[in-house]
């Protein structure tokens, strides 16, 4: 028989409350595919601000918005799928704070980048789409 | 999260325990935006934080600018695994003075 790929789907509406919902399922799904516990924390953490992003500027910190996070289990590691309906992401700030600097804000998506092998924001006739892979690196 | 606050002389202690996230860093900025305004030095204690996210980050950067504009002093001590991670990976870290232990923490000038 093949393999059988992991698949979870989320549907959470924008209220922070329940992100440390998907933090305490996703640290062990990780752990679970083979990733150590430093890459866990990295991913998770990813998500965790992916997610932040989506209740902050899409939906501007209301919490009654919808979001589905759709997470696959592939060949080579991991995507993570975020769909919501608030507003579409401004590009021009996405990763535009300098790293190092002392300012507060625009720490997340550089966080993201970071973690992630792939990251890609569209706007879908659905709504806004966020697809981020990160790649199981097998030591031999 | 479980914040508290106490005093070692002039100085105020700040100790958290549990997630600082976007639904939390809130309360952790009160917390320590209100301790600035009583005493000439802070002290945060980060030993017992299990994760925290950018929110959380740039928090402390908020609370240290204003402790340099008023002339006061923000330090972090026992910075758990999970904390200097996100330090690392925002690129922060050398903006803010960090100790091992409170005693250090307590010492530095």
């Amino acid at each position: 028989m093949p393999p059988v790929d992991v698949q979870l789907k989320f549907i959470l509406p924008s209220d922070p409350r329940y992100l440390p919902v998907v933090r305490a399922t996703i640290a062990p799904l990780a752990a679970a595919i083979g990733w150590d516990e430093s890459e866990c924390r990295a991913i998770t953490l990813a998500l965790d601000e992916a997610l932040a992003n989506i209740i902050r500027h899409a939906y501007q910190n209301r919490t009654d918005g919808r979001i589905e996070l759709e997470c696959r289990q592939s060949t080579e590691g991991l995507e993570f799928t975020l769909l919501d309906h608030g507003e579409p992401p401004d590009r021009s700030k996405i990763c535009a704070r300098q790293i190092g600097c002392d300012q507060p804000g625009g720490l997340g998506s550089h966080i993201i980048r970071d973690v992630m092998d792939t990251v890609c924001y569209e706007l879908t006739p659905e709504g806004n789409r966020f697809t981020a892979t990160k790649r199981l690196r097998k030591t031999i | 999260m479980k914040i508290s606050v106490r005093e070692a002389g002039p100085v105020k202690i700040v100790e958290v325990e549990g997630d600082v996230d976007l639904g939390t860093s809130p309360d952790l900025r009160r917390t320590l935006f209100e301790a600035l305004q009583q005493a000439p030095k802070l002290a945060l204690n980060l030993a017992s934080i299990r994760y925290i996210d950018s929110s959380g980050i740039a928090t402390l950067i908020e609370v240290l600018k204003d402790s340099q504009r008023l002339g006061k002093e923000f330090v972090l001590f026992g910075l758990s695994p999970a904390v200097q991670q996100v330090f690392r990976l925002t690129h922060v870290i050398r903006i803010f003075q960090v100790f091992n232990s409170e005693q250090e923490a307590l010492e530095s000038a």
